[in-house]
């Protein structure tokens, strides 16, 4: 056995990864996909019950106004940065690759929230939207326009574009820095030849380097749908399980958390009578959201390159 | 050629100089408000909670003292740090041997594993979090960092794609020459093949360790005892009552962020270049 593993040296390379690999990531979501057809909280006794928790998910008209509003937050984050953070992301690494003067400062000041925990990054935007120490409304006092102060994070139906702003000023330096180096990628000959055609400098950016980043959009836009379905610092640490005021900051993520963990906090209060069986349920039913889509990009991407 | 690109970038007119003059306020008040931030944790609590615009009384380190005394700061940046370096050199480790393993040598299934190590990067560890809650439970892992650092290890998607990349596309001529000269595979792999990887292992230290630094559900969800937890939910805590515990969480907040942004800041140049690489490969 040994003699004939040691003519298979990529045995020992492959086995280390692929264990800790198949256990811890590959493994649970099919573990989850069984657990969902039991009745059970992870203590007690397990009850199979086939597919009565899908049914009683897509039923039950409390647990499936939850999941509405947490899809329609979700799908809310997941828009907001493709219509807008994501064209801010382009022309911010279009501006920067065209060698504007600063370009270094940009970079690095856009791109170092990314190194803020979340915790502070939301702490940050209380100092920042405060009804009473936060800096906006300080602003508009000073302008002039005390009539619009408020307090901004009280108000139930700002939450989830506040939640999507912090996510993006967070965030927005990560993409960037792919954009740019997806533009590093063009040809320089093809600019200058534009450049010398009379191509003004918004029309280089649509005409040659948009077509040739498209890539990397698509793969962006697909890393933007897996994060903002599964997203949960943001809303957990400004809602708490519950999802802030009438769940206004509710996501996906959350739902299921709250689902699988209880109300309160993990390993105590609130836990329903069958938490493991209905959050591994939503948790497939995540799982089926992210995969079914991703699979199309990739088909889609594939045939293209075919 | 060169002057044609000084032209290219003097003439872009005044939509662009409007996205240029935005680029500086944005990039300004990103800095401003981390100052801001810590001015804000040198004075006393109430002085922030009443007169939060007004003339300071006092400024003075006392909030950073009764962090690190009283509320053992260094415990948790400890323990942050501690599964930070563990989780990232195991899964430095495991990663390259995997996509050395999948590059350099040919057999049966190699296109199965190189997909199958790819399809992680649709299975989110959340979604999972159940059953590996389970297996935790039962290896008594439970307020253990191990559980944090084994899960956060595993996930080797990106690394092992990027790193396969790199490795299959190593000429074939180096690995013979190492093997004539009587290295054997192990040793072929760790003096000759691993550092040659160095860029992209560099490039994947600073994606992941960005990640593990931050995260927030593992640690959650794994670390509930206090001796075991981690940076971001100390933080939690203090920004959870802020009436409460306003100057605490100033202070924290700034003793957590500005040291890495520092650290940031003056090795920028690399650490983009990395981020820059990773993008391209993905």
């Amino acid at each position: 056995m040994i003699q004939r593993l040691r003519k298979k040296p990529y045995v020992w390379f492959l086995l280390p990864g692929f264990i800790l690999y198949t256990i811890f990531i590959i493994y649970p979501i099919f573990a989850a996909g069984q657990l969902s057809l039991y009745h059970w909280n992870g203590i007690g006794d397990k009850v199979f019950v086939g597919f009565q928790n899908y049914v009683d998910l897509f039923t039950n008209k409390d647990l499936m106004s939850q999941m509405m509003n947490a899809l329609k937050n979700s799908i809310t984050i997941f828009v907001l940065t493709v219509c807008i953070a994501m064209p801010v992301q382009i022309t911010m690494a279009y501006t920067i690759y065209s060698k504007a003067r600063g370009g270094n400062y940009f970079q690095v000041a856009v791109f170092s929230p990314q190194f803020i925990s979340t915790p502070v990054i939301v702490f940050i935007f209380t100092l920042i939207f405060d009804g009473n120490i936060g800096i906006v409304n300080k602003l508009l006092e000073m302008a002039g326009l005390g009539a619009f102060t408020r307090s901004w994070l009280g108000i139930p139906q700002y939450g989830i574009y506040i939640v999507w702003a912090m996510i993006t000023w967070a965030g927005i330096g990560v993409g960037m820095m792919y954009f740019i180096g997806a533009m590093k990628m063009i040809e320089r000959d093809s600019l200058e030849s534009a450049y010398m055609e009379g191509a003004g400098f918004w029309k280089r950016l649509w005409y040659i380097i948009l077509p040739q980043i498209k890539m990397t959009i698509l793969n962006l836009v697909l890393v933007s749908y897996i994060v903002s379905m599964t997203i949960f610092d943001y809303s957990y640490i400004l809602g708490g399980t519950s999802g802030g005021i009438n769940r206004n900051v509710d996501v996906m993520s959350l739902f299921f958390y709250r689902m699988a963990f209880g109300d309160t906090n993990p390993l105590g209060g609130n836990i329903s009578a069958n938490s493991m069986g209905m959050g591994t349920t939503v948790a497939c039913v995540l799982f089926l959201m992210i995969f079914v889509i991703a699979l199309i990009q990739l088909l889609l991407v594939y045939r293209k390159e075919d | 050629m060169k002057k044609s690109r000084d032209m290219m970038s003097r003439h872009h007119g005044k939509s662009a100089g409007a996205v240029k003059a935005f680029l500086w306020i944005y990039s300004t008040a990103t800095f401003m408000i981390l100052v801001y931030m810590l001015y804000h944790s040198l004075r006393p609590r109430q002085d922030i909670l009443s007169n939060t615009f007004g003339k300071p009384e006092k400024l003075s380190l006392d909030n950073y003292v009764r962090l690190i005394a009283k509320d053992h700061f260094f415990r948790y940046f400890g323990n942050s740090v501690m599964i930070l370096a563990t989780s990232l050199a195991l899964l430095v480790f495991i990663s390259s041997i995997t996509a050395y393993g999948i590059a350099r040598y040919q057999f049966k299934g190699r296109k199965f594993f190189r997909i199958y190590f790819l399809i992680g990067l649709m299975f989110p560890v959340q979604l999972g979090i159940v059953p590996v809650f389970q297996i935790m439970k039962n290896l008594n892992l439970i307020n253990n960092p191990l559980s944090v650092i084994l899960v956060s290890a595993a996930n080797i998607s990106m690394p092992v794609f990027m790193l396969t990349d790199f490795f299959a596309g190593l000429p074939r001529e180096i690995y013979e020459a190492s093997i004539i000269d009587g290295a054997g595979e192990w040793t072929t792999f760790r003096k000759i093949m691993f550092p040659m990887a160095s860029p992209i292992v560099f490039s994947v230290c600073i994606t992941v360790s960005v990640q593990i630094w931050n995260q927030f559900f593992l640690p959650l969800i794994f670390l509930q005892k206090d001796a075991a937890k981690t940076l971001p939910l100390l933080v939690v805590k203090y920004t959870g009552k802020l009436i409460n515990t306003m100057d605490l969480a100033m202070a924290v907040s700034t003793l957590s962020t500005i040291p890495i942004l520092l650290l940031f800041i003056i090795f920028s140049q690399k650490i983009l270049d990395g981020v820059t690489a990773g993008g391209v490969k993905g």
